[in-house]
């Protein structure tokens, strides 16, 4: 037994060897945690092909689940143990930078010759500024449409050429298709009680013209109010409280939604696993008030404190973003935060890319703020209380602005 | 001096001790004296790593006290850890005692039970979520069939039912523990006593509360006391399951306490939870030593 595990090991060991053909000298190693978690993630090629290409530098990456990221970088930190270079939730930039976890990059962005500000998507860009300095640099994005069951749509006597443009005919679409007695619903959003739920509500938000600061603007209840009708009406399910975004996938890839809001990480499950017609739209609009708005997801490259190969690093994500890598990034359901790279042409479906690429006009960044968590759970919690009836929609929003006023106060952020 | 001479002397006990107290203060009281530390100061990610950090007293106490969701959690993890408890050590013992019958297969089956405790919790979470989601919930589906009920249960998404369903969920995933301890413990009861309280003319049901209850007293103790800190320290089903939710209306000490330091970065009012859960725990361990010294005065 134990002869054989080390044989087992043994092999493992030499197998690896062969497998990294690393040169002998490999000067500086970047510890990179990163979140390409499936072994044919276009990110993984990236680090293989600059592990291949440098001989100075090699990347050491270690793999972390999405949702796990702000929890390791705490833990990193804790015990001083942090690696050069990290992805993480745009959102989060703010909260890390603004308790001093980051390193300011914004000079070496200036010098750089590949990173030119106006490559990237201003709300993206924003998202890496806290007052007025750089703390990261924007990776890949991403961004919400409706995904919608073609066949349902027809079967629901609903004319696929003219897909449902405002939040009325987005409502009444999802009237005719709803049959909640049978399971069958029009509409699946996520409203659970964690950051996925603000990322979906808020664009509605936004489109009904309220925002952070007008919390008890009738626009702002409207914005609720529609979330609300459509789970007590029965065209969305009362699970949407309790689900995450891919498990409201899960329902409309089961034909139990007609259609569900996500954004394009889903399309290599969709690719391989649909069974009817598809397609993707645009958010709605509100009716007399026409503003496009949407949510924008998606990593940033962060360097945090204490890391022992900055420049290296910094190597790294220069790298990651010159055009032909974040080319790779649609294969991989994402978005490159560059505007200067267009979805290849052979991929399955680039229509759909090209739909969500288009929408990254509208996208609209959370925050910037230290206290965006505070001011996301205030909003998750409203959202909660009105969908469950504990409080109207009006009284459920005017407890979250107390809690979020002062925050804003604090930290003003600016456009919302 | 001889081998045995040496592992019988005082040396030895010392050595023993010795090591026993490093482990435990090493890997046991530095994480605890940490967190007390932690509980008592202001923790932001950019003081994290060292200890020179402001101290505030009792402030994150006091802020964890007044908060409003508070009454609500510490209402919420009372009801968990007792229904669970309850309902474990019930079914445990039932299931323990129908399996002490022998009949084909019965150990397998018995083997079957504790497929459930082998489990990893965010699995079992992921598959109570599956099976008690109210539109294609396996459970609702049977009920319906049933004709016991005629329109869905929201087990997740009614905030007055979230707490049940995760509950149910820990139930299933601890029965299989709490049977087996019991059915160790049951296994220990000498069958001549059973057998003499037969010929004294008892019958199973004076049996069960004279006999078998007495004598399987140090069991239960021991196992009430492990499933109350196990279940206090429940976190992983309910993340899957609820995340807490909706509204908090499922959300326990543990993890509220994960939320507070890894969600909202507050990291002090994370610390604080994570003490009053050691306190709680604390006195549960108190309470199970003393009673086993009770049981065998040294």
């Amino acid at each position: 037994m134990k002869r054989r595990t080390f044989c087992t090991l043994a092999t493992a060991g030499s197998a690896s060897l062969a497998l990294g053909a690393r040169p002998a000298r490999a000067a500086t190693t970047v510890s990179l945690w990163h979140i390409f978690g499936y072994s044919t993630e276009p990110g993984l090629i990236n680090i293989a092909r600059f592990n291949q290409t440098r001989t100075d530098v090699q990347i050491d990456g270690k793999s972390v689940p999405f949702g796990q990221l702000s929890q390791q970088l705490v833990k990193a930190v804790a015990t001083g143990d942090v690696p050069d270079l990290i992805t993480i939730d745009n959102p989060t930039v703010a909260s890390f930078a603004g308790q001093g976890v980051l390193e300011e990059v914004g000079a070496r962005v200036a010098a750089s010759k590949g990173l030119a500000k106006s490559r990237f998507f201003p709300g993206s860009w924003a998202t890496t500024i806290l007052q007025g300095k750089q703390f990261a640099v924007p990776g890949e994005v991403n961004t919400l449409m409706f995904y919608v069951n073609q066949d349902m749509l027809r079967a629901g006597g609903v004319d696929l050429g003219k897909p449902p443009q405002t939040w009325a005919e987005l409502t009444a679409t999802a009237a005719k298709l709803a049959d909640s007695a049978k399971g069958k619903y029009g509409i699946g959003v996520s409203a659970i009680q964690t950051e996925e739920g603000t990322f979906q509500w808020l664009p509605f938000l936004q489109q009904s013209g309220a925002g952070l600061k007008t919390l008890t603007s009738p626009d702002a209840v409207a914005a609720l109010q529609l979330w609300v009708d459509w789970v007590q009406k029965g065209y969305a399910s009362r699970d949407i409280l309790v689900k995450r975004q891919s498990e409201m996938t899960d329902a409309w890839l089961a034909g139990n939604s007609a259609m569900s809001l996500s954004g394009p990480w889903e399309l290599p499950r969709i690719l391989r696993d649909v069974k009817f017609n598809w397609t993707v739209i645009p958010m709605p609009v509100r009716e007399g008030k026409n503003i496009h708005a949407t949510a924008l997801g998606g990593y940033v490259w962060a360097i945090p404190k204490g890391a022992k190969n900055i420049d290296a690093a910094f190597q790294v994500i220069e790298y990651m973003l010159a055009p032909e890598q974040a080319a790779r990034s649609f294969a991989g359901g994402r978005l490159p935060a560059v505007q200067d790279v267009q979805p290849p042409a052979d991929l399955p479906r680039a229509e759909v890319y090209a739909g969500f690429e288009s929408q990254l006009q509208y996208a609209r960044p959370r925050g910037p703020s230290p206290e965006w968590p505070r001011i996301s759970e205030a909003l998750q919690r409203a959202i909660q209380q009105a969908i469950t009836g504990q409080q109207p929609a009006q009284q459920a929003l005017a407890t979250a602005e107390a809690t979020i006023a002062p925050l804003l106060q604090r930290y003003p952020i600016e456009g919302m | 001096m001889s081998r045995d001479r040496f592992l019988d002397s005082p040396t030895i006990w010392g050595l023993l001790i010795g090591a026993a107290a490093l482990f435990l203060l090493l890997l046991v009281g530095y994480p605890i004296a940490y967190n007390l530390v932690m509980s008592v100061q202001e923790v932001t990610l950019g003081n994290l790593p060292s200890f020179s950090r402001p101290w505030v007293g009792l402030q994150n106490y006091r802020q964890l006290l007044a908060d409003p969701l508070f009454l609500l959690v510490a209402k919420n993890t009372l009801v968990f850890t007792v229904a669970n408890v309850a309902a474990q050590f019930v079914l445990g013992l039932g299931l323990a005692l129908y399996f002490q019958l022998s009949f084909p297969a019965s150990s397998f089956l018995r083997g079957l039970v504790l497929v459930g405790w082998m489990l990893p919790p965010l699995v079992i979470g992921a598959v109570w979520k599956w099976l008690l989601g109210s539109d294609s919930g396996f459970v609702n589906y049977a009920l319906q069939s049933l004709g016991l009920i005629s329109g869905k249960i929201y087990w997740l998404a009614d905030p007055s039912l979230s707490l049940l369903a995760v509950t149910i969920a820990n139930i299933w995933f601890g029965v299989p523990f709490n049977m087996i301890l019991l059915a160790a413990g049951l296994a220990g009861i000498p069958a001549d006593i059973y057998e003499a309280a037969a010929l004294d003319g008892a019958g199973p049901v004076r049996r069960f509360i004279w006999i078998t209850l007495p004598l399987l007293r140090p069991t239960i103790y021991a196992l009430l006391s492990l499933t109350t800190v196990y279940t206090m320290r429940a976190f992983d089903l309910i993340y899957t399951m609820t995340h807490g939710g909706p509204l908090d209306s499922s959300n326990i000490f543990p993890v509220w306490s994960y939320r507070m330091s890894f969600e909202l970065f507050d990291f002090g009012g994370g610390a604080a939870i994570a003490t009053a859960i050691f306190a709680l725990v604390l006195v549960v361990a108190l309470a199970y030593v003393r009673s086993v010294n009770a049981e065998h005065p040294m």
